[in-house]
């Protein structure tokens, strides 16, 4: 009976193990941490030892958590915001960025190192920065850095010379909690490494290169002869967009190795290495027709397109050729709303008739 | 009849002299630009969006964070349980403490860092269907209170509260989407004279009327960021530490001056009158009173010293004027300060305006340091005419200077062609009164240009930010300040040790009308500065000629 019961079990687990190895060494150093965006909430005790049930955490990344229990639900924010934002910038292409399932979230689709993942890591790793600093500035952080290297050298620090700003510490968090998967292990796959980790890079620099320099005038009556300026977070919607941005004009790159340094340099050698902010891929993507489980494409049957597009979400290019089947449909919408600040509004009930295309 | 300090001087003295008041210079300018930080600093804090369940009569304070004591929160206005729950607009409250908890501290406010303005950043995102109207405005029910470390954590005490309306400025830059952010204007939002107390708790409600139109077009609100401005401690250390050192070296010479003065058989004339007036004016603008603040809260603190700096500036534009004005040449006797009352009329003018200016604005914040002149039509008005009724002033000012400096410069020109034809004696006199007006001129005109070139200075690097740089370069801005204030300093007291009477000249009496063969006798050596002179024989000559 136990026999039974529990060979089939270890045998899955064996099998998973082999899996895994398997992968590891393929390079699909998926950022499985984003598994964190799923769940409700990071319980409100903010124990330590929460850490080991945290999914997906690598086990640099459970150390980090460890020291650092109170980061870890804006990092969970900031991966559900991640997620958010990339299923909003690609929710008219091909590959719209869905999630397969809440623990493996990207799934086989992490493996090649494609235009798409290299943006789930940009913006991923820039989640986390936006939300850290966020978090800072809002006050729920016990242990955000007052930085006085940025403004001053005095051991009495606040009162000498006040704290930077948080972005500081948000930036530094992320470099270190996401980063922290790919320093995980010498591994054989250099150059997905280094495309992680550059990608990583990109993400953050949208967050800081986002930034606004607001500044107010108050010298005596008010005159611009005492200014003090800031920098303001733009929204991450905006990040996103930059980030988009990025992804449309990122190089391909190969490996190669300078002065006995492995650097990754553009496959196309008209065209200048990639700066901090460039988003870098390895291997072009596919085209994300045809669900294939080895790519982690989910096809693009069933998707709602835009009849009259030309551009990439109409009907003919979404579809990938297939046609398309029209749906009548009648919806009931909200209109003719009035908005109260914050969260009320007032609406009426409208019935509308809508043809909806949907890929065969 | 003695002539001035400066008449006495050998060159090899005033070189000397000229290079240690520039070392002198140097040094403050190296004082703010190493030791200090940047004058001021920003705390940012976005508010937490905390729910009033108590009514809205509700008094209690909304504490962000803490134990028990800390509100009932929402970790943003998108959450679905804020409609799950019926939470109204007017329940909302933006609750900010400052300042933040670092590195496991809960920071604390330091009486060094003297004041705090702040700013409202509002995040609205765009909203097709709930855009924000033109000229919409918004209105804020504030609170304000504080507490002491030692206090209990729910003792709050209040400080002001207010219902303020602010204008909206916001617009869309380029893409017109849901989501994105508008950029609005900063809105001002309190200015407090004194941080006396360690933490600062600011409540916001943003009532909503319908039927009123009360915050009905502010569309889609979502956060609300306070920044907070505060002056650096470590700044008003360095500061207050000039002000205690240059406080009594002022008063030193000004007391030597005047003994000085005493000392002559004649009465006080106007440019010494005026001259002692202005080292009055810059004793009291030295006199560190900032120490007091550190043990008893003082609001007025920001006004006294805003008032303090316009009266020095007052002073030193009436005493260009006279000092011009005494240097003429031509053939009417002045020494009075009526005949300038014209200038001085320009010079009362404007600081009049900008005193009433500063009353009504960090006067009423006194009372209210929610209050803004500038965010009422009215009062936007108000002081826009102020400041352009000073800004007229100062041009008068200018012009009048401007043209008598011309005056001074054509009969300069003029006595200069006449001077070898005249007698050994006027000549001697013209030429110590030329020598001593070309001397102002070119320290004054140093002063004005360094001030100038500070200020582009420290303007330029405020602009370009070097985030994340930390080699400790030069701190501009503070050394600007320091720089500057050293320099008026280092002005004043070489005006006063400079244009005193010479005691050399103490033998001869006061005879207006006799020649001064004495300062041949002791000057001959000086073939250059060997002139001396006095208003008075001048006006008895030009009356003899």
């Amino acid at each position: 009976m136990h026999l039974v019961k529990f060979l089939p079990k270890n045998l899955a687990k064996l099998l998973l193990v082999i899996v895994v190895v398997c992968w590891c060494f393929l390079g699909c150093r998926g950022i499985k941490w984003l598994a964190l965006a799923k769940m409700s909430s990071i319980s409100a005790k903010q124990l330590p030892e929460m850490c080991q049930e945290l999914i997906g955490l690598a086990k640099r990344q459970q150390k980090i958590c460890r020291r650092n229990v109170e980061v870890m639900d804006s990092v969970r924010f900031g991966a559900h915001m991640a997620i958010d934002e990339c299923q909003h910038q690609f929710r008219n292409r091909r590959w719209n960025c869905s999630t397969v399932d809440p623990v493996k979230v990207f799934g086989n689709f992490l493996k090649l190192g494609t235009r798409e993942v290299a943006f789930v890591h940009a913006i991923s790793s820039a989640g986390v920065a936006h939300a850290v600093t966020r978090a800072c500035s809002k006050g729920d952080l016990q242990h955000c850095g007052c930085d006085r290297t940025v403004n001053g050298r005095s051991a009495e620090g606040f009162e000498w010379s006040g704290c930077s700003d948080n972005i500081a510490f948000g930036i530094a968090f992320s470099q270190k909690f996401v980063d922290a998967r790919e320093r995980l292990r010498k591994s054989k796959n250099i150059k997905r490494v280094l495309m992680n980790l550059h990608n990583n890079e990109a993400g953050r620099k949208a967050v800081e290169d986002s930034m606004q320099v607001v500044c107010k005038c108050h010298g005596v009556s008010g005159s611009c002869e005492l200014k003090t300026c800031w920098r303001s977070m733009a929204t991450f919607r905006q990040i996103g967009a930059i980030l988009k941005e990025s992804f449309d004009g990122a190089t391909e790159v190969k490996l190669e190795h300078k002065k006995k340094r492995p650097a990754l340099v553009p496959v196309n050698n008209q065209f200048k290495p990639p700066t901090r902010s460039d988003i870098v891929y390895l291997v072009a993507s596919p085209d994300f027709c045809e669900p294939d489980p080895k790519t982690g494409s989910l096809g693009t049957s069933g998707r709602v397109c835009n009849k009259t597009s030309k551009a990439i979400d109409g009907c003919d290019l979404l579809c990938c050729g297939r046609g398309y089947e029209t749906r009548t449909m009648t919806i009931v919408e909200r209109c003719q709303c009035k908005f109260y600040w914050c969260c009320y509004v007032s609406c009426e009930k409208c019935t509308r008739t809508v043809d909806e295309h949907v890929c065969k | 009849m003695g002539g001035v300090v400066l008449e006495t001087l050998s060159w090899k003295k005033l070189i000397i002299l000229g290079l240690f008041l520039l070392f002198l210079l140097i040094t403050f300018f190296l004082i703010g630009g190493l030791i200090a930080p940047r004058p001021t600093n920003v705390v940012h804090v976005i508010g937490t969006k905390c729910v009033n369940k108590g009514g809205v009569g509700n008094k209690e304070w909304f504490i962000p964070r803490g134990g028990s004591e800390k509100c009932i929160q929402y970790s943003s206005l998108d959450d679905p349980g804020i409609e799950d729950d019926r939470i109204s607009a007017n329940q909302i409250v933006f609750s900010f403490w400052l300042p933040h908890p670092r590195e496991g501290i809960q920071l604390d406010f330091s009486r060094w860092q003297q004041t705090m303005i702040s700013v409202l950043d509002l995040t609205i995102l765009y909203d097709d269907e709930n855009q924000v109207e033109d000229d919409a405005i918004i209105q804020l029910d504030a609170r304000i209170s504080y507490r002491d470390k030692e206090d209990d954590v729910n003792d709050w005490k209040e400080l002001a509260s207010s219902l303020e309306e602010r204008q909206l400025r916001c617009e869309m830059e380029g893409k017109k989407e849901n989501g994105y952010a508008y950029n609005c204007d900063l809105l001002s939002f309190f200015e407090l004279g004194s941080l006396h107390y360690d933490y600062y708790l600011i409540n916001i409600k943003v009532p909503v009327e319908p039927y009123k139109g009360i915050n009905a077009g502010i569309g889609n609100l979502r956060d609300i960021t306070l920044v907070g401005i505060h002056q650096n401690g470590g700044f008003t250390k360095v500061w207050l530490s000039i002000k205690t050192v240059m406080f009594p070296v002022v008063l030193a010479v000004l007391i030597w001056f005047w003994r000085r003065i005493g000392q002559l058989s004649r009465p006080p004339n106007l440019l010494e009158r005026t001259l002692f007036a202005l080292g009055i004016a810059m004793s009291i603008l030295n006199c560190p009173l900032e120490w007091f603040t550190l043990a008893i809260d003082m609001p007025f603190m920001l006004l006294i010293t805003d008032i303090r700096q316009g009266g020095f500036y007052a002073m030193l534009l009436c005493f260009w004027i006279i000092f011009t004005g005494e240097h003429i040449m031509d053939q009417c006797e002045r020494n009075r300060l009526v005949l300038y009352w014209k200038h001085l009329l320009a010079v009362v003018i404007g600081c009049f305006c900008l005193l009433l200016f500063e009353l009504s604005e960090r006067g009423v914040q006194l009372a209210n340091p929610f209050f803004s002149i500038w965010v009422t039509g009215v009062g936007a008005k108000l002081a826009l005419s102020f400041i352009i009724v000073a800004a007229i002033a100062a041009s008068c000012y200018f012009f009048f200077l401007c043209y008598m400096i011309f005056l001074v410069f054509r009969n300069i020109s003029a006595k200069k062609v006449a001077l070898p034809s005249m007698s050994k004696s006027r000549r001697s006199f013209y030429m110590g009164l030329i020598y001593r007006f070309k001397f102002l001129m070119l320290a004054t005109l140093v002063c004005s240009a360094l001030t100038v070139v500070f200020f582009i200075i420290s303007q330029l690097s405020e602009g370009q930010w070097k985030w994340g740089d930390e080699d400790p370069s030069l701190e501009y801005t503070s050394a600007f300040f320091t720089g500057v204030y050293g320099m008026w300093n280092i002005y004043v007291i070489g005006l006063l040790s400079m244009y005193a009477p010479s005691h050399k000249q103490f033998v001869q009496g006061s005879n207006a009308g006799g020649d001064s063969q004495e300062e041949e006798v002791q000057l001959t050596y000086l073939p250059s500065s060997s002139e001396t002179s006095a208003i008075q024989s001048f006006a008895a000559k030009v009356a003899a000629d």
